[in-house]
């Protein structure tokens, strides 16, 4: 895949150059999939911002090892993907530490300040609430890699091949993690399913 | 294509995107003449539109302020860290500590082997000695012993008489 066909690879070949306004773009760009990802993997929402902030980190810190012939999005996801898994085997073995102690040797660097100016809207989800919290669990129940599947196939920019890359496993066993996953939640929100109680927001 | 497959196809399409409308009217032509997968296709479609309206993760206003924040700081400890190593480990001595792994490598390696060596040669030298003493022909029987000072005394002749000699002489 050339430069041209992918304008992600483009601004990684910026990023690569030092350019900061490139890595912006990109950041930009991928940081509401990638948070979504690691939210769904890490059930915590500000563990999942931490974790997202050092996919990014991770992205330009081996800037100079990707290849352009890689997608970029499917190198992401699978930064994404190491490191969330990274933080549950870490969580498993310390479940009190916190993602900020790995970088020890950085603490006494000054943190600059970023206001949050995140507006809440009105919870349009809270009508739908308790419907949410059990596709949200049905998920969580689901093993790793078939909740990852699932999660990355709603990704418009991950065909089933990237989706195969990202998970290292071979198109049939990617697309057989998706429909067993699948056959798993329909059984598990069937009545939600039949009744219709879910017919989006709005 | 078969109907199985061809089933697959429309729902690994709908895993990915909503159909085309085009699509739609084939999967409901498709449905029409095979009424059996209906219900499994309701179920499917539904679990599309749960997925597809799933709450998006919260991100903060300040993320891509504060991932580039944290970046800048990465690269100014890289900086830093290189500086220190520039300052006290001059560019011409990179292959030093290679150099160096090698040579304790081969050190430990060449100890070792010589150690085993010795160990080896040790077991050797025990395993001959076993093997000599097993060859030595079984000790006669105690018994045959039993009168062994009588018989050393009877062999035993008296100091010659120095006085009767010269007499004798």
């Amino acid at each position: 895949m050339s430069a041209e066909l992918d304008p992600d690879a483009a601004l990684m070949l910026r990023v690569k150059q030092g350019e900061a306004a490139a890595f912006g773009e990109l950041v930009d760009k991928y940081k509401q999939p990638v948070m979504n990802l690691a939210c769904r993997m890490l059930r915590d929402a500000t563990e999942a911002e931490d974790l997202a902030q050092a996919v990014f980190v991770q992205v330009f810190k081996a800037a100079d090892r990707y290849q352009v012939s890689a997608k970029f999005s499917t190198w992401l996801f699978t930064i994404a993907r190491n490191l969330s898994l990274n933080e549950i085997r870490r969580r498993s073995r310390h479940p009190a530490d916190s993602l900020d102690a790995t970088h020890p040797d950085l603490d006494d660097q000054p943190l600059q300040q970023v206001e949050d100016k995140r507006t809440f809207s009105p919870p349009d989800s809270l009508l739908h609430g308790e419907l949410q919290d059990k596709i949200e669990a049905a998920l969580a129940e689901l093993p790793e890699a078939q909740r990852t599947a699932i999660l990355l196939c709603r990704q418009d920019e991950l065909s089933y091949e990237d989706i195969a890359m990202v998970l290292g496993c071979s198109l049939s066993a990617t697309k057989s993690l998706i429909h067993r996953g699948r056959e798993t939640l329909k059984q598990k929100l069937k009545p939600y399913l039949r009744t219709g109680v879910w017919s989006g927001p709005g | 294509m078969n109907d199985d497959a061809l089933y697959r196809h429309w729902l690994e399409l709908t895993w990915r995107r909503p159909l085309t409308p085009v699509e739609q009217a084939e999967l409901q032509a498709w449905l029409a003449t095979h009424p059996e997968a209906q219900a499994n296709w309701e179920l499917e479609s539904g679990l599309n539109l749960l997925l597809e309206h799933l709450p998006q993760a919260p991100v903060p206003s300040n993320f891509t302020a504060r991932v580039v924040a944290a970046v800048e700081i990465e690269q100014r400890a890289q900086t830093r860290a290189s500086r220190f190593q520039g300052r006290f480990w001059p560019w011409q001595w990179r292959w030093l500590p290679r150099v160096a792994v090698v040579a304790v490598v081969s050190s430990v390696s060449l100890i070792t082997a010589h150690h085993l060596y010795a160990l080896r040669q040790d077991k050797v030298q025990f395993a001959r000695s076993v093997v000599a003493v097993a060859e030595v022909q079984s000790l006669p029987n105690p018994a045959i012993l039993e009168h062994f000072d009588e018989i050393r005394a009877l062999n035993q002749t008296p100091a010659p008489d120095e006085e009767l000699l010269k007499l004798l002489q």
